[in-house]
Protein backbone atom coordinates (compact mmCIF):
# COMPACT_ATOMS: atom_id res chain seq x y z
CA UNK A 1 0.00 0.00 0.00
CA UNK A 2 2.35 2.28 1.03
CA UNK A 3 4.61 2.05 -2.24
CA UNK A 4 1.63 2.18 -4.12
CA UNK A 5 0.92 5.48 -3.08
CA UNK A 6 4.43 6.82 -3.50
CA UNK A 7 4.00 6.56 -7.19
CA UNK A 8 0.85 8.14 -7.23
CA UNK A 9 1.08 12.06 -7.75
CA UNK A 10 -3.20 12.73 -6.97
CA UNK A 11 -6.36 12.25 -7.98
CA UNK A 12 -7.53 14.88 -10.69
CA UNK A 13 -10.95 15.58 -11.97
CA UNK A 14 -11.96 17.22 -14.70
CA UNK A 15 -14.75 19.66 -15.18
CA UNK A 16 -16.55 21.43 -18.65
CA UNK A 17 -16.97 25.44 -17.31
CA UNK A 18 -15.18 27.54 -14.63
CA UNK A 19 -18.40 27.74 -12.06
CA UNK A 20 -18.34 24.02 -11.67
CA UNK A 21 -14.46 24.17 -10.86
CA UNK A 22 -14.86 26.84 -8.37
CA UNK A 23 -17.88 25.17 -6.76
CA UNK A 24 -16.07 22.21 -6.72
CA UNK A 25 -13.12 23.85 -5.20
CA UNK A 26 -15.38 25.54 -2.22
CA UNK A 27 -16.54 21.31 -1.92
CA UNK A 28 -12.88 19.88 -1.43
CA UNK A 29 -12.12 22.22 1.13
CA UNK A 30 -15.21 21.69 3.13
CA UNK A 31 -14.22 18.44 3.07
CA UNK A 32 -10.88 18.79 4.02
CA UNK A 33 -8.46 18.89 1.69
CA UNK A 34 -5.86 21.36 1.47
CA UNK A 35 -3.20 20.05 -1.02
CA UNK A 36 -4.77 20.92 -4.21
CA UNK A 37 -4.22 22.74 -7.83
CA UNK A 38 -6.64 24.02 -10.40
CA UNK A 39 -5.78 24.35 -14.00
CA UNK A 40 -7.42 26.46 -16.29
CA UNK A 41 -7.07 27.55 -20.18
CA UNK A 42 -7.86 31.36 -19.04
CA UNK A 43 -7.40 33.27 -16.03
CA UNK A 44 -10.84 32.47 -13.46
CA UNK A 45 -11.26 34.95 -11.44
CA UNK A 46 -12.54 33.72 -7.88
CA UNK A 47 -10.99 30.67 -8.38
CA UNK A 48 -7.59 31.85 -6.24
CA UNK A 49 -10.26 33.52 -3.98
CA UNK A 50 -11.81 29.85 -3.61
CA UNK A 51 -8.88 27.84 -2.93
CA UNK A 52 -7.78 29.89 -0.20
CA UNK A 53 -4.46 31.09 -2.04
CA UNK A 54 -2.73 33.35 0.64
CA UNK A 55 -0.22 36.40 -0.40
CA UNK A 56 2.86 34.80 -1.65
CA UNK A 57 6.10 36.79 -0.75
CA UNK A 58 6.94 38.25 -4.83
CA UNK A 59 5.48 41.68 -3.61
CA UNK A 60 8.19 41.56 -0.23
CA UNK A 61 10.78 40.13 -2.48
CA UNK A 62 10.58 43.07 -5.30
CA UNK A 63 10.73 45.62 -2.45
CA UNK A 64 14.41 44.16 -1.12
CA UNK A 65 15.25 44.20 -4.86
CA UNK A 66 14.27 47.43 -5.44
CA UNK A 67 16.25 48.77 -1.82
CA UNK A 68 19.25 46.91 -2.78
CA UNK A 69 19.19 48.35 -6.51
CA UNK A 70 18.40 51.92 -5.16
CA UNK A 71 21.03 51.82 -2.37
CA UNK A 72 23.67 49.80 -4.75
CA UNK A 73 23.08 52.27 -7.52
CA UNK A 74 23.73 55.48 -4.82
CA UNK A 75 25.99 53.90 -2.93
CA UNK A 76 28.35 53.10 -6.01
CA UNK A 77 27.86 56.27 -7.42
CA UNK A 78 28.83 58.03 -3.97
CA UNK A 79 31.76 55.82 -4.13
CA UNK A 80 32.96 57.01 -7.66
CA UNK A 81 32.45 60.45 -7.43
CA UNK A 82 33.44 61.52 -3.62
CA UNK A 83 35.86 58.64 -2.48
CA UNK A 84 37.67 56.82 -5.76
CA UNK A 85 38.36 59.26 -8.13
CA UNK A 86 37.16 62.60 -6.43
CA UNK A 87 36.88 65.43 -9.16
CA UNK A 88 35.74 68.74 -8.70
CA UNK A 89 33.21 69.85 -11.34
CA UNK A 90 32.08 72.92 -11.78
CA UNK A 91 32.31 73.67 -7.94
CA UNK A 92 29.85 71.21 -6.90
CA UNK A 93 30.07 69.26 -4.01
CA UNK A 94 31.74 65.83 -4.55
CA UNK A 95 28.49 64.28 -2.98
CA UNK A 96 26.36 65.43 -5.63
CA UNK A 97 23.75 63.62 -4.92
CA UNK A 98 20.71 65.12 -7.39
CA UNK A 99 23.46 63.99 -10.21
CA UNK A 100 23.36 60.51 -9.10
CA UNK A 101 19.29 60.43 -8.00
CA UNK A 102 18.47 59.13 -12.01
CA UNK A 103 20.61 56.42 -11.92
CA UNK A 104 19.73 55.23 -8.54
CA UNK A 105 16.02 55.64 -9.50
CA UNK A 106 16.51 53.21 -13.22
CA UNK A 107 19.10 50.50 -10.61
CA UNK A 108 15.85 50.76 -8.12
CA UNK A 109 13.39 49.70 -10.94
CA UNK A 110 15.79 47.37 -12.45
CA UNK A 111 16.27 45.60 -9.25
CA UNK A 112 12.80 45.38 -8.21
CA UNK A 113 11.61 44.29 -11.50
CA UNK A 114 14.62 41.39 -11.53
CA UNK A 115 13.51 40.58 -8.44
CA UNK A 116 9.76 40.33 -9.04
CA UNK A 117 10.45 38.20 -12.34
CA UNK A 118 12.85 35.65 -11.09
CA UNK A 119 10.97 35.34 -7.59
CA UNK A 120 8.05 34.72 -8.85
CA UNK A 121 9.73 32.08 -10.77
CA UNK A 122 11.40 30.49 -7.92
CA UNK A 123 8.89 30.90 -5.59
CA UNK A 124 6.45 28.79 -8.73
CA UNK A 125 9.48 25.90 -9.09
CA UNK A 126 10.11 27.33 -12.34
CA UNK A 127 11.50 26.49 -15.11
CA UNK A 128 10.37 22.68 -14.66
CA UNK A 129 9.89 20.89 -18.23
CA UNK A 130 7.89 18.39 -16.48
CA UNK A 131 4.95 17.83 -14.47
CA UNK A 132 3.42 14.18 -13.03
CA UNK A 133 0.01 16.31 -14.67
CA UNK A 134 0.87 15.80 -18.07
CA UNK A 135 0.72 11.96 -17.45
CA UNK A 136 -2.54 12.27 -17.77
CA UNK A 137 -3.30 12.05 -21.84
CA UNK A 138 -6.71 14.17 -21.80
CA UNK A 139 -4.78 16.94 -20.01
CA UNK A 140 -3.89 18.70 -23.31
CA UNK A 141 -7.65 20.16 -22.92
CA UNK A 142 -6.54 22.19 -19.90
CA UNK A 143 -4.89 24.97 -23.27
CA UNK A 144 -8.04 24.58 -24.66
CA UNK A 145 -11.70 24.02 -22.94
CA UNK A 146 -11.69 21.86 -19.82
CA UNK A 147 -10.89 22.75 -15.89
CA UNK A 148 -8.92 20.47 -13.93
CA UNK A 149 -8.70 19.96 -10.31
CA UNK A 150 -6.05 17.80 -8.75
CA UNK A 151 -6.02 16.90 -5.01
CA UNK A 152 -2.59 15.85 -4.67
CA UNK A 153 -1.76 12.61 -2.78
CA UNK A 154 0.53 14.86 -0.05
CA UNK A 155 -2.57 15.86 1.42
CA UNK A 156 -3.13 14.05 4.99
CA UNK A 157 -6.38 13.26 3.96
CA UNK A 158 -5.89 11.41 0.62
CA UNK A 159 -6.58 8.10 -0.31
CA UNK A 160 -6.89 7.04 -3.49
CA UNK A 161 -9.93 5.72 -3.79
CA UNK A 162 -11.52 7.59 -1.44
CA UNK A 163 -10.49 10.39 -2.93
CA UNK A 164 -11.72 9.88 -6.32
CA UNK A 165 -15.19 8.51 -4.70
CA UNK A 166 -15.22 12.20 -3.61
CA UNK A 167 -14.36 13.53 -6.34
CA UNK A 168 -16.96 11.50 -8.48
CA UNK A 169 -19.76 12.86 -6.41
CA UNK A 170 -19.08 16.40 -7.80
CA UNK A 171 -20.49 15.24 -11.27
CA UNK A 172 -16.99 16.05 -13.05
CA UNK A 173 -16.59 14.76 -16.58
CA UNK A 174 -13.58 12.47 -15.86
CA UNK A 175 -11.41 11.26 -12.71
CA UNK A 176 -8.65 10.31 -13.45
CA UNK A 177 -5.33 8.94 -11.12
CA UNK A 178 -2.64 10.82 -11.94
CA UNK A 179 0.79 8.73 -11.70
CA UNK A 180 4.99 9.59 -11.72
CA UNK A 181 5.90 8.07 -14.55
CA UNK B 1 -31.52 46.00 -9.51
CA UNK B 2 -34.15 48.05 -8.26
CA UNK B 3 -34.03 52.02 -9.31
CA UNK B 4 -32.05 54.02 -6.49
CA UNK B 5 -31.92 57.19 -6.54
CA UNK B 6 -28.90 57.76 -3.54
CA UNK B 7 -29.65 61.03 -2.31
CA UNK B 8 -26.72 62.62 -0.22
CA UNK B 9 -27.05 61.58 3.53
CA UNK B 10 -27.50 63.28 6.56
CA UNK B 11 -24.21 64.05 6.97
CA UNK B 12 -23.38 65.87 3.74
CA UNK B 13 -25.69 68.44 5.10
CA UNK B 14 -23.96 68.59 8.57
CA UNK B 15 -20.70 68.60 7.24
CA UNK B 16 -22.71 71.95 5.21
CA UNK B 17 -23.51 73.87 8.21
CA UNK B 18 -20.82 73.13 10.10
CA UNK B 19 -18.09 74.05 7.48
CA UNK B 20 -19.77 77.55 6.42
CA UNK B 21 -19.82 78.02 10.25
CA UNK B 22 -16.13 77.56 10.99
CA UNK B 23 -15.01 79.23 7.06
CA UNK B 24 -17.24 82.32 8.10
CA UNK B 25 -16.07 82.82 11.29
CA UNK B 26 -12.67 82.45 10.56
CA UNK B 27 -12.77 84.28 7.55
CA UNK B 28 -13.72 87.81 9.92
CA UNK B 29 -10.40 87.11 11.91
CA UNK B 30 -8.62 86.97 8.12
CA UNK B 31 -10.55 90.29 6.99
CA UNK B 32 -9.25 91.85 10.51
CA UNK B 33 -5.99 90.43 9.42
CA UNK B 34 -6.32 91.99 5.48
CA UNK B 35 -6.92 95.67 7.12
CA UNK B 36 -4.53 95.03 10.03
CA UNK B 37 -1.25 93.99 7.78
CA UNK B 38 -2.04 93.60 4.20
CA UNK B 39 1.84 92.42 3.38
CA UNK B 40 1.75 89.50 5.03
CA UNK B 41 -2.22 89.24 4.77
CA UNK B 42 -1.78 88.49 0.62
CA UNK B 43 1.22 85.97 0.46
CA UNK B 44 -0.79 83.87 2.94
CA UNK B 45 -4.24 84.28 0.69
CA UNK B 46 -2.11 83.35 -2.38
CA UNK B 47 -1.35 79.72 -0.92
CA UNK B 48 -4.67 79.50 0.98
CA UNK B 49 -5.92 80.34 -2.56
CA UNK B 50 -4.23 77.80 -4.66
CA UNK B 51 -4.40 75.10 -2.01
CA UNK B 52 -8.32 75.15 -2.57
CA UNK B 53 -8.14 76.11 -6.34
CA UNK B 54 -6.47 73.13 -6.57
CA UNK B 55 -8.80 71.11 -4.87
CA UNK B 56 -11.55 72.27 -7.48
CA UNK B 57 -9.10 71.94 -10.37
CA UNK B 58 -7.63 68.86 -9.74
CA UNK B 59 -11.32 67.41 -9.72
CA UNK B 60 -11.56 69.34 -13.16
CA UNK B 61 -8.59 67.04 -14.54
CA UNK B 62 -9.65 63.83 -12.60
CA UNK B 63 -13.62 64.25 -14.26
CA UNK B 64 -12.02 64.29 -17.44
CA UNK B 65 -9.58 61.77 -17.32
CA UNK B 66 -12.09 58.93 -15.81
CA UNK B 67 -13.68 60.05 -18.87
CA UNK B 68 -11.17 59.33 -21.27
CA UNK B 69 -10.49 55.83 -19.35
CA UNK B 70 -13.31 54.60 -17.85
CA UNK B 71 -13.12 52.47 -14.77
CA UNK B 72 -14.72 52.26 -11.72
CA UNK B 73 -13.00 54.39 -9.71
CA UNK B 74 -14.04 56.74 -11.93
CA UNK B 75 -18.18 55.96 -11.16
CA UNK B 76 -17.27 55.74 -7.57
CA UNK B 77 -16.29 59.19 -7.63
CA UNK B 78 -17.47 61.02 -10.29
CA UNK B 79 -20.31 62.77 -8.38
CA UNK B 80 -18.20 64.43 -5.70
CA UNK B 81 -15.56 65.38 -8.45
CA UNK B 82 -18.19 66.57 -10.14
CA UNK B 83 -19.69 68.84 -7.43
CA UNK B 84 -15.92 69.89 -6.38
CA UNK B 85 -15.41 71.64 -9.90
CA UNK B 86 -18.77 73.19 -9.51
CA UNK B 87 -17.08 75.16 -6.89
CA UNK B 88 -15.55 77.19 -9.68
CA UNK B 89 -17.46 79.82 -9.00
CA UNK B 90 -16.82 80.54 -6.07
CA UNK B 91 -12.89 80.36 -6.30
CA UNK B 92 -13.69 83.29 -9.45
CA UNK B 93 -14.68 85.50 -6.60
CA UNK B 94 -11.87 84.30 -4.21
CA UNK B 95 -9.39 85.62 -6.90
CA UNK B 96 -11.38 88.96 -6.69
CA UNK B 97 -9.27 90.63 -3.93
CA UNK B 98 -5.83 89.29 -4.99
CA UNK B 99 -6.76 91.23 -8.43
CA UNK B 100 -8.39 94.27 -6.97
CA UNK B 101 -6.16 94.62 -3.76
CA UNK B 102 -3.20 92.12 -3.98
CA UNK B 103 -1.22 92.99 -6.66
CA UNK B 104 0.61 95.45 -5.42
CA UNK B 105 1.44 93.66 -2.04
CA UNK B 106 2.18 90.84 -4.41
CA UNK B 107 4.23 91.62 -7.38
CA UNK B 108 5.79 94.72 -6.47
CA UNK B 109 8.95 93.23 -4.78
CA UNK B 110 10.95 94.21 -1.34
CA UNK B 111 13.24 96.51 -1.10
CA UNK B 112 16.46 96.76 -3.36
CA UNK B 113 14.56 93.86 -4.94
CA UNK B 114 12.08 95.11 -7.49
CA UNK B 115 8.60 93.21 -8.92
CA UNK B 116 7.34 92.75 -12.29
CA UNK B 117 4.88 95.51 -11.53
CA UNK B 118 7.36 98.44 -10.35
CA UNK B 119 10.50 97.00 -12.08
CA UNK B 120 12.81 100.22 -13.45
CA UNK B 121 12.86 100.56 -17.35
CA UNK B 122 16.52 99.67 -17.73
CA UNK B 123 20.03 98.75 -16.26
CA UNK B 124 20.15 96.22 -13.27
CA UNK B 125 16.30 94.47 -12.52
CA UNK B 126 14.92 95.80 -15.75
CA UNK B 127 12.83 93.23 -17.78
CA UNK B 128 12.74 91.85 -20.44
CA UNK B 129 11.24 93.37 -24.20
CA UNK B 130 8.99 90.35 -23.97
CA UNK B 131 8.34 90.68 -20.51
CA UNK B 132 7.63 94.19 -20.43
CA UNK B 133 4.62 93.45 -22.78
CA UNK B 134 3.27 90.55 -21.14
CA UNK B 135 3.71 91.33 -17.47
CA UNK B 136 1.73 94.29 -17.16
CA UNK B 137 -1.34 94.99 -14.64
CA UNK B 138 -4.35 94.29 -17.53
CA UNK B 139 -2.58 91.81 -19.26
CA UNK B 140 -2.70 90.39 -15.83
CA UNK B 141 -6.18 90.79 -15.29
CA UNK B 142 -7.69 89.99 -19.10
CA UNK B 143 -5.31 86.73 -18.86
CA UNK B 144 -7.05 85.60 -15.59
CA UNK B 145 -10.32 86.04 -16.74
CA UNK B 146 -9.50 83.92 -19.93
CA UNK B 147 -8.19 81.11 -17.03
CA UNK B 148 -11.14 81.03 -14.90
CA UNK B 149 -13.56 81.15 -18.37
CA UNK B 150 -11.55 78.01 -20.10
CA UNK B 151 -12.15 75.90 -16.26
CA UNK B 152 -15.92 77.53 -15.69
CA UNK B 153 -16.84 76.35 -19.44
CA UNK B 154 -15.00 73.03 -18.93
CA UNK B 155 -16.85 72.96 -15.80
CA UNK B 156 -20.08 73.78 -17.50
CA UNK B 157 -19.79 71.15 -20.02
CA UNK B 158 -19.10 68.16 -17.94
CA UNK B 159 -21.96 68.72 -15.27
CA UNK B 160 -24.33 69.58 -18.31
CA UNK B 161 -23.73 66.35 -19.94
CA UNK B 162 -23.62 64.42 -16.49
CA UNK B 163 -27.22 66.06 -15.89
CA UNK B 164 -28.43 64.58 -19.13
CA UNK B 165 -27.09 61.71 -18.80
CA UNK B 166 -29.14 60.76 -15.58
CA UNK B 167 -32.62 61.42 -17.34
CA UNK B 168 -31.76 59.84 -20.68
CA UNK B 169 -30.32 56.61 -19.16
CA UNK B 170 -30.40 54.76 -22.26
CA UNK B 171 -28.12 57.33 -24.67
CA UNK B 172 -25.21 55.33 -25.31
CA UNK B 173 -23.62 58.66 -27.42
CA UNK B 174 -23.53 60.97 -24.29
CA UNK B 175 -20.70 58.57 -23.00
CA UNK B 176 -19.17 59.28 -26.76
CA UNK B 177 -19.19 62.73 -26.65
CA UNK B 178 -17.88 62.51 -22.81
CA UNK B 179 -14.64 60.83 -24.67
CA UNK B 180 -14.78 63.09 -27.73
CA UNK B 181 -14.47 66.33 -24.89
CA UNK B 182 -12.23 65.26 -22.48
CA UNK B 183 -9.17 64.82 -24.71
CA UNK B 184 -9.05 68.30 -25.64
CA UNK B 185 -10.36 69.21 -22.19
CA UNK B 186 -7.36 68.09 -20.24
CA UNK B 187 -5.16 69.72 -22.70
CA UNK B 188 -6.91 73.13 -22.24
CA UNK B 189 -7.14 72.43 -18.12
CA UNK B 190 -2.83 71.77 -17.74
CA UNK B 191 -2.00 75.14 -20.42
CA UNK B 192 -4.30 77.19 -18.35
CA UNK B 193 -3.26 76.36 -15.02
CA UNK B 194 0.38 76.35 -16.42
CA UNK B 195 0.37 79.49 -17.82
CA UNK B 196 -1.79 81.08 -14.53
CA UNK B 197 0.95 79.08 -12.35
CA UNK B 198 3.40 81.58 -14.29
CA UNK B 199 1.55 84.65 -13.95
CA UNK B 200 0.25 84.17 -10.29
CA UNK B 201 3.21 82.49 -8.92
CA UNK B 202 6.23 82.42 -10.79
CA UNK B 203 5.99 85.99 -11.44
CA UNK B 204 6.55 86.95 -7.91
CA UNK B 205 10.39 86.49 -9.17
CA UNK B 206 10.37 87.70 -12.48
CA UNK B 207 14.02 86.83 -13.24
CA UNK B 208 13.98 83.76 -12.63
CA UNK B 209 12.08 80.90 -14.73
CA UNK B 210 11.11 77.35 -15.33
CA UNK B 211 9.20 75.47 -18.00
CA UNK B 212 8.35 72.75 -15.78
CA UNK B 213 6.61 75.25 -13.11
CA UNK B 214 3.20 74.79 -14.36
CA UNK B 215 3.40 70.70 -13.86
CA UNK B 216 4.14 71.10 -10.25
CA UNK B 217 1.05 72.65 -9.70
CA UNK B 218 -1.03 70.61 -12.00
CA UNK B 219 0.25 67.08 -10.50
CA UNK B 220 -0.03 68.76 -6.95
CA UNK B 221 -3.73 69.60 -7.55
CA UNK B 222 -4.28 66.06 -9.08
CA UNK B 223 -2.89 64.68 -5.08
CA UNK B 224 -5.27 67.26 -3.66
CA UNK B 225 -8.20 66.46 -5.61
CA UNK B 226 -7.37 62.56 -5.15
CA UNK B 227 -6.47 62.56 -1.83
CA UNK B 228 -9.63 64.52 -0.94
CA UNK B 229 -12.44 62.20 -2.80
CA UNK B 230 -10.49 59.20 -0.68
CA UNK B 231 -12.02 60.90 2.45
CA UNK B 232 -15.25 62.28 0.66
CA UNK B 233 -16.39 58.68 0.26
CA UNK B 234 -15.01 57.00 2.82
CA UNK B 235 -17.10 59.72 4.90
CA UNK B 236 -20.23 58.87 2.68
CA UNK B 237 -19.57 54.97 3.49
CA UNK B 238 -19.90 55.59 6.88
CA UNK B 239 -23.63 55.92 6.02
CA UNK B 240 -26.79 54.15 3.47
CA UNK B 241 -26.78 55.14 0.53
CA UNK B 242 -23.32 54.42 0.40
CA UNK B 243 -22.49 51.89 2.80
CA UNK B 244 -23.05 48.95 0.97
CA UNK B 245 -21.28 50.39 -2.22
CA UNK B 246 -17.54 51.09 -1.49
CA UNK B 247 -15.74 48.35 -1.27
CA UNK B 248 -11.80 47.63 -1.02
CA UNK B 249 -11.02 47.48 -4.51
CA UNK B 250 -12.52 51.31 -5.04
CA UNK B 251 -10.55 52.09 -2.15
CA UNK B 252 -7.75 50.30 -3.65
CA UNK B 253 -7.70 51.62 -6.82
CA UNK B 254 -7.81 55.09 -5.68
CA UNK B 255 -5.18 54.72 -3.36
CA UNK B 256 -2.79 52.99 -6.33
CA UNK B 257 -4.10 56.83 -8.49
CA UNK B 258 -2.91 58.85 -5.44
CA UNK B 259 0.42 56.68 -5.47
CA UNK B 260 0.75 57.34 -8.88
CA UNK B 261 -0.06 61.31 -8.86
CA UNK B 262 2.49 61.47 -5.71
CA UNK B 263 5.21 60.25 -7.34
CA UNK B 264 4.47 62.41 -10.85
CA UNK B 265 4.78 65.13 -8.32
CA UNK B 266 8.13 64.29 -7.05
CA UNK B 267 9.58 63.34 -10.57
CA UNK B 268 8.67 67.16 -11.82
CA UNK B 269 9.65 68.66 -8.70
CA UNK B 270 13.30 66.76 -8.57
CA UNK B 271 13.63 67.06 -12.48
CA UNK B 272 13.42 71.18 -12.06
CA UNK B 273 15.94 70.67 -9.36
CA UNK B 274 18.27 68.20 -11.39
CA UNK B 275 17.85 70.78 -14.41
CA UNK B 276 18.32 73.75 -12.58
CA UNK B 277 21.64 71.95 -10.45
CA UNK B 278 23.37 70.51 -13.48
CA UNK B 279 22.82 74.10 -15.01
CA UNK B 280 24.29 75.74 -12.39
CA UNK B 281 23.52 78.88 -13.81
CA UNK B 282 23.07 82.45 -11.17
CA UNK B 283 19.56 83.81 -13.08
CA UNK B 284 18.50 79.96 -12.44
CA UNK B 285 19.93 78.99 -9.21
CA UNK B 286 17.72 81.77 -7.04
CA UNK B 287 15.13 79.72 -6.84
CA UNK B 288 16.94 76.88 -4.65
CA UNK B 289 19.26 79.57 -3.02
CA UNK B 290 16.35 80.97 -1.01
CA UNK B 291 14.64 77.48 -1.08
CA UNK B 292 17.41 75.30 0.12
CA UNK B 293 19.05 76.86 2.50
CA UNK B 294 18.08 78.45 6.51
CA UNK B 295 14.87 78.09 7.89
CA UNK B 296 13.44 77.67 4.35
CA UNK B 297 15.93 74.41 4.25
CA UNK B 298 14.28 72.79 6.99
CA UNK B 299 10.73 73.12 5.40
CA UNK B 300 12.45 71.57 2.07
CA UNK B 301 13.50 68.37 3.93
CA UNK B 302 9.77 68.23 5.56
CA UNK B 303 8.52 68.37 2.30
CA UNK B 304 10.59 65.81 0.97
CA UNK B 305 9.96 63.64 3.65
CA UNK B 306 6.62 63.88 4.43
CA UNK B 307 5.14 64.63 0.93
CA UNK B 308 7.17 61.51 -0.62
CA UNK B 309 9.16 59.28 1.57
CA UNK B 310 6.12 58.47 3.97
CA UNK B 311 3.21 58.57 1.52
CA UNK B 312 4.90 56.90 -0.79
CA UNK B 313 6.31 54.05 1.71
CA UNK B 314 2.62 53.67 2.79
CA UNK B 315 0.80 53.69 -0.04
CA UNK B 316 3.25 51.31 -1.56
CA UNK B 317 1.37 48.74 0.86
CA UNK B 318 -1.74 46.13 -0.54
CA UNK B 319 -3.25 46.27 2.63
CA UNK B 320 -3.11 50.10 3.81
CA UNK B 321 -4.56 50.78 0.36
CA UNK B 322 -7.57 48.72 1.03
CA UNK B 323 -8.22 49.54 4.66
CA UNK B 324 -10.75 52.20 4.98
CA UNK B 325 -9.18 53.44 8.52
CA UNK B 326 -5.95 54.01 6.96
CA UNK B 327 -5.89 55.13 3.55
CA UNK B 328 -8.37 58.45 4.62
CA UNK B 329 -5.28 59.80 6.99
CA UNK B 330 -2.76 59.29 4.92
CA UNK B 331 -5.30 61.29 2.51
CA UNK B 332 -5.55 64.12 4.13
CA UNK B 333 -2.05 64.29 5.82
CA UNK B 334 -1.36 64.44 1.91
CA UNK B 335 -3.59 67.72 2.07
CA UNK B 336 -1.72 69.32 4.82
CA UNK B 337 1.67 68.00 3.12
CA UNK B 338 -0.03 70.13 -0.40
CA UNK B 339 -0.53 73.50 2.07
CA UNK B 340 3.32 72.97 3.39
CA UNK B 341 4.61 72.35 -0.13
CA UNK B 342 2.80 75.86 -1.46
CA UNK B 343 3.96 77.52 1.66
CA UNK B 344 6.92 76.73 0.56
CA UNK B 345 6.86 77.39 -3.24
CA UNK B 346 5.11 80.71 -2.72
CA UNK B 347 6.84 82.58 0.36
CA UNK B 348 10.62 82.90 0.48
CA UNK B 349 10.42 85.65 -1.91
CA UNK B 350 8.30 87.63 0.52
CA UNK B 351 10.31 86.59 3.73
CA UNK B 352 13.13 84.61 4.79
CA UNK B 353 11.48 83.11 7.90
CA UNK B 354 9.65 80.20 7.97
CA UNK B 355 7.57 80.33 10.27
CA UNK B 356 4.28 80.60 9.79
CA UNK B 357 2.34 84.01 10.93
CA UNK B 358 -1.78 83.55 12.52
CA UNK B 359 -2.85 84.33 8.81
CA UNK B 360 -0.90 80.85 7.40
CA UNK B 361 -3.61 79.48 9.71
CA UNK B 362 -6.78 81.65 9.91
CA UNK B 363 -7.30 81.66 5.99
CA UNK B 364 -6.94 78.33 5.00
CA UNK B 365 -9.49 77.41 7.21
CA UNK B 366 -11.58 80.34 6.05
CA UNK B 367 -11.29 79.62 2.48
CA UNK B 368 -11.22 75.75 3.04
CA UNK B 369 -14.30 76.15 5.28
CA UNK B 370 -16.19 77.88 2.86
CA UNK B 371 -15.14 75.72 -0.23
CA UNK B 372 -16.09 72.32 1.68
CA UNK B 373 -19.56 74.16 2.45
CA UNK B 374 -20.14 74.63 -1.06
CA UNK B 375 -18.65 71.25 -2.12
CA UNK B 376 -21.26 69.81 0.15
CA UNK B 377 -24.06 72.04 -1.05
CA UNK B 378 -23.49 71.15 -4.35
CA UNK B 379 -23.18 66.87 -3.38
CA UNK B 380 -26.67 67.44 -2.40
CA UNK B 381 -28.29 68.46 -5.89
CA UNK B 382 -27.43 65.27 -7.29
CA UNK B 383 -27.70 61.75 -7.07
CA UNK B 384 -24.47 60.32 -5.70
CA UNK B 385 -24.02 58.15 -8.48
CA UNK B 386 -24.14 58.74 -11.96
CA UNK B 387 -27.21 56.68 -12.68
CA UNK B 388 -27.08 57.00 -16.49
CA UNK B 389 -23.35 55.21 -16.78
CA UNK B 390 -23.91 52.10 -18.51
CA UNK B 391 -21.38 51.04 -16.25
CA UNK B 392 -22.63 51.79 -13.14
CA UNK B 393 -24.07 48.08 -12.36
CA UNK B 394 -20.73 46.40 -12.96
CA UNK B 395 -18.84 49.26 -10.79
CA UNK B 396 -21.03 48.52 -7.69
CA UNK B 397 -21.24 44.87 -8.14
CA UNK B 398 -20.00 43.02 -4.94
CA UNK B 399 -17.76 40.41 -6.32
CA UNK B 400 -16.44 39.19 -3.35
CA UNK B 401 -19.74 37.59 -1.81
Amino acid sequence: MEHHRSHIYGVMAEFDAPEQLIHAVEKTREAGYHRMDAYTPFPVEGLAHAMGLKRNMVPFITLLGGLAGGLGGFGFQYWAAAISYPQNIGGRPLNSWPAFIPVTFELTVLGAALCAVFGMLALNRLPQPHHPVFNVKRFVHATSDRFYLCIEARDPKFHVAETARFLQGLHPHHVTEVVYD
Amino acid sequence: MAAQEYPAPESVSRLQTRAFGVGAMALLLAIYGAIHSPETFFPSYLMSFLLVLGLALGSLGLVMLQHLTSGHWGIIIRRPLESATRTLPLLAVAFLPIAIFGMRYLYAGHGDDKGWLNAPASGEGALSAFQKNYLTHNGYLIRAVIYFAVWLALMFIFNVLSKQQDTNRTDRALRQRFKILAGPGIILYVFAMSFAAIDWVMSISPHWASTIYGFLFVAGQLISSMAFMIAVVVLLARTEPFAGILQPRHLHDLGKLLLAFVMLWAYFDFSQLLIIWSGNLPEEISFYRTRLYGEWGIVAVIVVVFHFFVPFFLLLSQDLKRNAKVLPKIALWLILMRLIDLFWMTRPEFTSSAVPSWLDLVLPIALGGLWLGFFAFNLRQCPLLPLGDPDLAEAIKNHEH
